[in-house]
This record gives C-alpha cells, structure tokens and sequence, in this order.
C-alpha cells in the first residue's frame, strides 16, 4: 500500500458512510459478541485454574450405580472416613477432607452467619492457598486456630493484623474463641469452594455415618505427582471398595457404588448425580452463539465488500495503466481488508468495555478482558480475515483486462456466479439468525413455563426458616410458637424438606411384596404437623396425616411394624400400582425395615431444579420432628411485613444462631438463576447475531440496488410502476430467507429437543414457534429491504439511465 | 398526436441552474418520421426523454392525444408508457439477465397483457427484426447489431403508438446502422410514428423531417420533400 492507496481507502469510506459504518460497525458488534461470550466461555471452563498444581488435584466422586435408584450417578462428595481408610490401605497417599459448613461468628452477642470449612491439616500438601499472613499448614496442626480471609480480616479486625488474635466462634454447636493462625486471600469467583474460614477436622469424628458405606458428607481431594499416577490409582479402587464397603453394603460393593477420581478443573461442568449435564450444555451453548455470530458477521463483511469491490474495477484498470502490476494491486486490497478488520476490532474492544457492566448484570459474574491474551488473537484475527476478506477481490479485480473494463460502461461485479455465491451467504445467515429467533422464543417459553407451572403447592406467601435446623428442641418449640402467635402468620410446619431444597437429602429402597429384589428407591421426606395444608398440597387419594390415627406417627414405629405413608403421584406407578386410589390401602416395604402402609396420595411437590427429575417419594409423619426441622410458614399481607415479624420473633429467641429464612418464592427463584441467566445472555447473542444479519442484507440490498440502477430505469421506461419495482427488488431478497426457514428449522429442532431434554417438564416443541420465528424473521428481511427499494423505485428513468 | 407548449426544463444543483430546454414548442403528426439533431448538450435527449415522459418539465404542457401528461401521476405516466410508447437506445439497455425473448415480452408483463397473447406478440416482433434464432441467448452472447434489432422487436412488440430513438445507430458499423435505419423506416412506412435523435446527417435525411437544436431550443425545423 502506498500513500495514494490509503488517501483513496479513507476518502471512499467517507465517501460511503453508509456503506463503511454497516460494514465495519456489523464486523465489530460480531467481534464484539464473540469476546463477550468467549470470556464467559473461558470463565465457566477455567474452573480452579487459579490453584497452583491444579491438574495434580482431583477430587474423589462417589457414583452409584444401582439401577433405577433416585440417587443413582456420580456425586461430588463422599464417606466422611473415606480418607482414614485410604491412608490406611495406600500408604503415602496424599489427600484432605473439605467439610463446609456455615460457622458462627458470636460478634458483640450477636451470631453472624460466615461460610466456613472442616479440613485435614494436611490441607495445604494439597491446595497451595495463596495466604496473605500467617502460616497456613501450622494453623491446621491447632485444632484452636482458624484461618480467615481477607475480607473477613477487614470486617472482624479492620486494618490491624489479626493473626495472633481471637475470634469467639461456634462450629458444630460448640462455642468457644478460636486464635487466628493466619490470612489467606480471597478466593477468586472461578472456583466451587465457598469459605471464608478454615479450621481443622477434629482428630476423632464422632458421626454415626463417619464410616457408613453409601453415605455422603463432605469433599475429599486427593493429589497425585503425575496424571499417569492417579490413573493407576483410580484401577486400585474398585478393589478397596469391595473391600472395605463390604461390611455396610455386601459383597461385591463395587457393584453398585465407585469411587471415581475427577480432575478438580472438571468438578464445576460435571452433573451431580441424576441432575441433567445443564452448566456444561449452557457453556457449550454460548460458545456456539459466539462463534456463529462471529460467523455471521464475517460472512457478512466479506460479502460487502466483495460485492462493493466490483464497482472498484474502474479504478482498478485505471491503476493499471498508471502502472501499478498485480502483485501491487493484491497488496493494496488485502492491505485495505487487514486495516478494516483491525479497526472493527478496535471499536469491538470498546463495544465489549462498554457491554459488559450490562453483561455482568444480566449474568450475576464480573467479567473483564484480558487485553494481553485479547490483543494478539485479534491481531491475528484481523490478519486472517484480512486476507480472505481481500484475497478474493484481489485476485478477481486484479485478473481483469484493463482496456476493457474501461471501454465498458458496466462494472464487472462477479457475473451471475458472484450473485449466486452472494446469495447463499444470505442464505447461511438467515438460516442462523431465524434459528437463533426460534431458539430465543423457546427458551422464553420454557423459562415462562417454567416460573408459572404448578409446582403442585401454593408458592406465593411462604416463609421458609433454614437456621430453625441450628436451634436444641427447647428453642424450637417456643421459637415455633412464637412463629404462630404472629398476627399475618396462618399457618406453621416443620419438614427435613422444604420450597428451594435442603441439605438433608434421604432415599430409601421399597421392597414390594411378591416381587423379587429390594423395590424401587424413592425419597423420604419426614414432614411434621400441618405440612401439607401449610404448603396448599392437592390430595389426590385418600387422607393426610393426623394425630388421630396412632399409626401415623413414625416415631412410635417398631422394627419390623407397620407405619403409614403419604406418597406422591409419581410414586404411584413406580410403586406399580394403576391409579393413585388403588394404592390407597395398600402395603408396601419388608419386616427387615418397616411395612410402609399408604393412606393418601399427593400430587408431585417440585420442591427442587426443575431440571432435576421429579423423585418418586414418600412422607413420614413425626409431630415432634426433631432432625434437621426446617420450619415452613405460611403467611398474609405484606412479605416485609411478615418477614421482619419472623426474624424479630427469632432474635427474641436465639440471637446467637444467624437467622437465615427467605421466602419460598426466592428459594426457587435461585433455583432457575442459571437458566435464567442462560437465556438472558442467549437472547442478547441472539439479538445481536439477527442485527448484524440485518445490517448484512441490508448492506448488499444497497449494493444491489445501486448495481441496478439503470436496470430499474429500463424497466421503469417499459412502463413498470413503483410497486413493480419494489416487488422485484424485496422478492429478490426474500427467496434467500424463504429457504433459509428450510436449513433453520431442522436445525434449531434438533437443537431444542436436545435442550429440553435438560428439564423435567420441558414445553412441547410447537410449530407455531417456528412459523412465528420465520414470520418475524421476513418481517424484519422485508422492512430492511423495502426502505431502500422504494428510494430506487421513486427515481426519475431518465436520471437512472444516464445512470453507470 | 403530440403538441409540446412552451415546455422548460431546468436542473438545479448547488444553486447553479443548467436549463437544458428552454422553450420548447412543437407538434409531431401521427405517422410521423422526425429526426432531431444538434450538437452534444443541445437538450436533444432530453427533449426526447420528456416526449418518453420519463422525464418531468419544469414548466409547459405536454398534450398527446388531447390528453395533458403534465399533469398525470407516476403511476398513471408508467402504464401510458407501457400502452402507447416504445423505446431505442444508444446502448440498447437490455437486461443483461434475461434472455433476449424476456427482455422483448418485459414491456407486456408490465402492461398485464395475457400470457399467449404476449407469446403470440414476441414471436411476431423477433420475427420482424429477424432475431428469433438468437431468442433464449442473453445480451452479452449477441452482437452489437444484434442486440438493437432485439431492442427494437421490445420497442413494437406492443404496438406503440410512438416510438422514441435515442441515437439507435451510435454504437453500430455501418452495415448495422443502415439496417437499424431500414427497419424504422419500414414501421414509419406501416404507420408507426418516430421520433429519433441522431447526430448522422444521412441517418436524418431518412427521417420526413427534422428539427436542428442548439441550447435547448429548436432552431430550425426542415421538411423532406416526398
């Protein structure tokens, strides 16, 4: 490129703003999309990355993997004496325990819930935590010292050093001042832990399920020198879970439950147990909106400009007869692209700055860009679009005749074959963009579905009280008669299982009688009085629980006895009978355990993700529930109102124990936060990724336009009117997005069933979606066209003819 | 047929204004054979894209047929174009992208004409100007010559009751032009009226009159003696 050859380039771009703006604007908001959703990407799938040695840590899965069980499928945690047990038969294995758990920080009398974890002290021959003060492994050697982080140094000590320090802290019940050990830096956003404090395990757990087979309770990562090493490690387990699991689970444990070693980058994207493959589905779907619309976009530049540089063959020839050769003219077009493309992604650098506040918002993250990664990957973006952007009209233009491109009165623009490539260009990204619109509706749909389905309870207006689990049962009876003397409570329950989840997650296998095996596993949820009523359950069959029928209450069982049970709908058929009202009455369960007896039928109570699976389950009946209660109340009037009552009731009661209640509805809303999430950023891509698409067509219905000026003139002279001329110009452009339906339609079917498998009860597919999707998408194609259409059909033929 | 009165047609850019008709009076006769001459810049065509009505003057009444097109909408100005007029050009302005017998049977798409009677009528018209053979070819693929006896079979596939010629024979060799020429005079001969812009002398000298222009006026107005 000389001097003349950039005076030219700018000069022509001010000339056609228009024309510059659409093509370097489209480029950019493309970039701009694709290093928005790339640095989402790249935050989802960079998990952990900030520990130094990552890829030596894994943590140890517990997978089971008995047929038809509610649990069945790989769990993150495991037995809580896992660990003893392996150090026990591998000598020198190198590994630590995570139990976390919410401390209490007692603060001027006042209990402050602060997220804290249970570790081994050999805690850091694992994790190499960056610590700020203080020395981390020596802290875990004294069970009386804790490390804190940074944030919390601030909060509990302000600017002074704390180590050295007192913090009164209650941890599993106890009480008692805790010395700081040291400071350990916050962790980073990119990372399942969730601490703020660490202490270290008792030395003697005293936990009946400590080293019960088949339970979980907390994390155990293991660290390995090499990967070869771990995957010889991982061939020994099967055979130490034989071994050991034998005593809780029979011979051959391995059978139904394996222990698997994940690499602890891998632990964020994984699915816990039946939960369907959601995270991972959205990382990858958000990475595929990212490259398409950076797709879209350069398809759509390379377009453009190609089209454009047809009309460039005057000055082309020109050039060559001023003398340039074609290695020089080459030079020049490719020079020309390269320099666009870098000033598109100079202004998507600053569209990505300025979108990501809104982003971060939209996504609950704080993304930033890494400009010393970001740089060069578009340098060298710039460099290969660049040329082949520029490759193309370079070699075209560059090819052509010089002495008859000047005596002709036409511009060469590609012939038919140029119109032709064109076109299905128009075609690939309409086909995107309309599977993109079908996708956003769907997603919408499913969402919308999703916040308004019955969930087989009444949402509006409870209060769900977690922190009641932490109070002894003297506090809990006059907290829950506190709770009920309200005025706008009208109604109080206690269940281990409750709106939004809990901890406390039980199955059990329901041996049916007369058929061989141990029965289906279904989930069992211990409810004391009032439960269903206070949730606003529909009975199906038979009766709820009361105090009238003795053999309601679960806590005057006797092994072997008989105890009565509410089920579900779902437990219906999977416990294989025809209608909820043939259950009733019926017996099921063994004398080994107890003989379940069904007196009613519920309908399904989504209390958890709806895109876990509906469990079949069954309630025990406890009037004083005593393990893991979780009050539950219902109220009226004001959500403000009532939960002020309620927490003032509670620091009357237990000031020492942090109140931690929400309402049901924010529970669940937590629930649905990552969808919700998902579909918001799939919608902003999608958007965007139909705007550049429009910007597109909209740019080469122009060039098209201009290119048939004189055409139209004719026409115009043969007697064609106005609307003759606009119907020719916008049916031009809707046959490509007539047949782009054609390519979208499958491929956004395919792509949806496959999402929606994702959810329990996922919206049907409905083709009204598709025709509204391609409906807006030719709305949208026509007024894009249309506008300069009618321009070029209002022109006067004489002007049009004189027209080259 | 025709009676132009004091027609004026100025263009107006950046405050300067080029008036390239400046009072222009003239009657053409049905049946017709006129030849318009004069200097590049004279207003010769637009003089002749304003009888085409493709072009608007600043001032002045177009009568054609008792009818003032003056005053006429687009709309109303497009169909009198595709019922009454025909056009030849220079440069033939055939669309590179249909075939020679589309862009013959275009001018009756636009009429709304029936489909075999537009069949019937193209034929016809290629048959005249003996171009059938080259009838599924495209412009590009036919030669110059060609190409305007293929512009003309457009011209009086609709019966035009006017056909406008714009220096039809500039771009030809001799041999073409002189066919060119034949044929309109064959049509002017049938009783098609023609007006015709041309800087050939020999070309005029066909025509039964011709009317010399010189800034957007007419300055001399000739009879041929029959």
């Amino acid at each position: 490129m000389n001097g003349f050859s950039l005076v030219s380039l700018y000069r022509s771009l001010v000339r056609h703003k228009l024309y510059a703006v659409l093509n370097i604007g489209g480029l950019a908001v493309g970039i701009a999309v694709f290093l928005v959703l790339g640095l989402y990407v790249r935050f989802e799938t960079g998990y952990e990355e900030w520990l130094p040695h990552h890829d030596e840590i894994f943590l140890v899965q517990t997978e089971y993997t008995s047929m038809g069980s509610t649990f069945s499928g790989a769990f993150p945690n495991t037995m809580g004496g896992l660990l003893d047990q392996l150090r026990e038969d591998f000598p020198g294995v190198l590994g630590t325990r995570v139990d976390a758990e919410a401390f209490n920080v007692v603060h001027s009398g006042i209990g402050i819930q602060e997220k804290g974890a249970l570790v081994d002290p050999s805690f850091f021959d694992v994790f190499d935590l960056p610590m700020v003060s203080g020395d981390g492994a020596v802290a875990l050697d004294d069970p009386s010292s804790v490390l804190i982080d940074q944030p919390l140094a601030q909060k509990y000590f302000g600017g002074a050093d704390p180590v050295g320090q007192t913090l009164n802290l209650t941890v599993r019940g106890k009480t008692k001042a805790y010395r700081i050990g040291g400071v350990f830096k916050s962790l980073p956003k990119a990372t399942e832990f969730n601490f703020e404090i660490l202490t270290a395990l008792p030395k003697t757990v005293d936990e009946p399920f400590w080293y019960h087979w088949g339970s979980t309770s907390l994390f155990t990562y293991l660290r390995f020198g090499t990967p070869g090493q771990a995957q010889a490690f991982a061939a020994r387990l099967p055979g130490f879970v034989d071994r050991r699991a034998a005593k809780d689970m029979g011979p051959n444990a391995s059978r139904m439950m394996k222990l698997n070693l994940l690499p602890i980058t891998a632990d964020h994207l994984s699915p816990q147990g039946g939960q369907a493959d959601s995270t991972r589905q959205v990382v990858v779907t958000m990475g595929v909106v990212g490259v398409v619309t950076l797709l879209i976009a350069l398809v759509n530049y390379i377009n453009l400009a190609t089209a454009r540089s047809g009309l460039r063959a005057r000055e082309v020839a020109m050039r060559k007869v001023l003398g340039a050769n074609r290695a020089a003219l080459v030079r020049q077009f490719i020079g020309e692209a390269i320099l666009l493309v870098a000033l598109s992604a100079l202004i998507s650098l600053a569209l990505a700055e300025l979108s990501l506040p809104m982003v971060n918002a939209a996504i609950g993250l704080s993304l930033s860009i890494p400009y010393d990664m970001v740089v060069p990957a578009l340098a060298a973006l710039a460099i290969v679009v660049g040329i082949g952007a520029g490759l193309y009209p370079a070699v075209l233009l560059s090819r052509f005749p010089a002495a008859s491109v000047l005596a002709s009165a036409r511009s060469p623009g590609g012939g038919r074959s140029g119109a032709r490539v064109r076109e299905l260009l128009v075609i690939f990204q309409f086909a995107l963009a309309i599977a993109f619109i079908v996708g956003t509706i769907v997603l919408s749909a499913q969402t919308a579905h999703m916040r308004d389905a019955d969930l087989g309870f009444d949402r509006e207006g409870l209060i769900v009280v977690r922190s009641l689990v932490e109070t002894d049962t003297g506090q809990r009876q006059s907290m829950l008669a506190a709770f009920r003397a309200l005025p706008m409570v009208r109604a109080v329950t206690v269940a281990d299982n409750n709106a939004g989840g809990s901890d406390n997650n039980n199955a059990n296998s329901v041996p049916i009688p007369g058929k061989p095996g141990d029965g289906p596993s279904l989930r069992q949820i211990m409810v004391g009085p009032n439960f269903f009523g206070t949730y606003g359950a529909h009975l199906v069959a038979g009766r709820l629980f009361d105090d009238a029928h003795g053999a309601d209450d679960f806590s005057k069982r006797t092994k072997g006895g008989t105890v009565n049970i509410v089920i579900n709908r779902r437990a219906v058929g999977v416990l294989g009978f025809s209608s909820p009202a043939a259950a009733i009455g019926k017996t099921v369960g063994s004398g080994k355990y107890l003989y379940f007896h069904i007196v009613g039928v519920v309908d399904d109570m989504r209390f958890f993700s709806p895109r876990s699976t509906m469990d079949p389950t069954y309630y025990l009946y406890q009037p004083q529930l005593d393990d893991y209660a979780v009050a539950t109340l219902r109220y009226s009037g004001s959500r403000q109102a009532a939960m002020d009552a309620v927490k003032r009731a509670w620091l009357q009661i237990a000031p020492q124990i942090p109140f931690d209640a929400a309402t049901a509805d924010q529970r669940l809303a937590d629930l649905y936060k990552s969808d919700d999430h998902a579909v918001n950023l799939f919608t902003i891509g999608a958007l965007l990724a139909v705007l550049i698409g429009c910007v597109g067509l909209w740019g080469l219905a122009s060039f098209n336009t201009s290119r048939r000026v004189k055409e139209i003139g004719i026409r115009k002279t043969l007697g064609a009117s106005s609307s003759d001329i606009v119907t020719l110009l916008v049916g031009q452009f809707l046959r490509p997005v007539l047949i782009a339906n054609l390519v979208a339609w499958p491929l956004a079917w395919v792509a949806l069933r496959k999402w929606l498998a994702g959810f329990d009860d996922p919206v049907a597919l409905s083709p009204l979606y598709f025709l509204a999707a391609s409906l807006l998408a030719l709305v949208i194609a026509t007024l894009t066209v249309s506008v300069q259409s009618l321009r070029a059909a209002r022109s006067t033929p004489a002007w049009a003819l004189r027209h080259e | 047929m025709i009676r132009l009165e004091h027609i004026r047609r100025a263009y107006v850019s950046d405050e300067v204004e080029t008036i390239a008709l400046a009072d222009i009076n003239l009657d053409v006769d049905s049946g017709e054979f006129l030849a318009i001459m004069g200097p590049s810049g004279c207003g010769k065509s637009t003089l002749l894209n304003t009888l085409g009505t493709v072009d608007r003057p600043s001032s002045g009444r177009y009568w054609f047929d008792n009818n003032d097109l003056a005053i006429r909408d687009e709309a109303a100005l497009a169909r009198f174009r595709a019922e009454t007029l025909g056009f030849v050009f220079q440069s033939f302005n055939l669309i590179d992208e249909l075939t020679i017998e589309e862009n013959v049977e275009l001018g009756l798409a636009y009429r709304r004409d029936g489909r075999a009677d537009r069949r019937r009528r193209v034929a016809e018209a290629m048959d005249r100007v003996g171009i059938s053979h080259r009838a599924r070819h495209y412009p590009n693929q036919l030669s110059g010559g060609q190409q305007q006896r293929a512009a003309i079979a457009r011209a009086i596939v609709g019966d035009p009751k006017l056909i406008l010629a714009d220096e039809p024979t500039g771009n030809l060799d001799t041999e073409n032009g002189l066919q060119v020429m034949e044929i309109l005079g064959s049509l002017n001969a049938e009783g098609a009226t023609i007006v015709m812009v041309t800087h050939s002398p020999s070309h005029a000298d066909m025509a039964r009159r011709r009317i010399d222009m010189l800034d957007g006026r007419i300055v001399a107005s000739v009879a041929r003696a029959i």
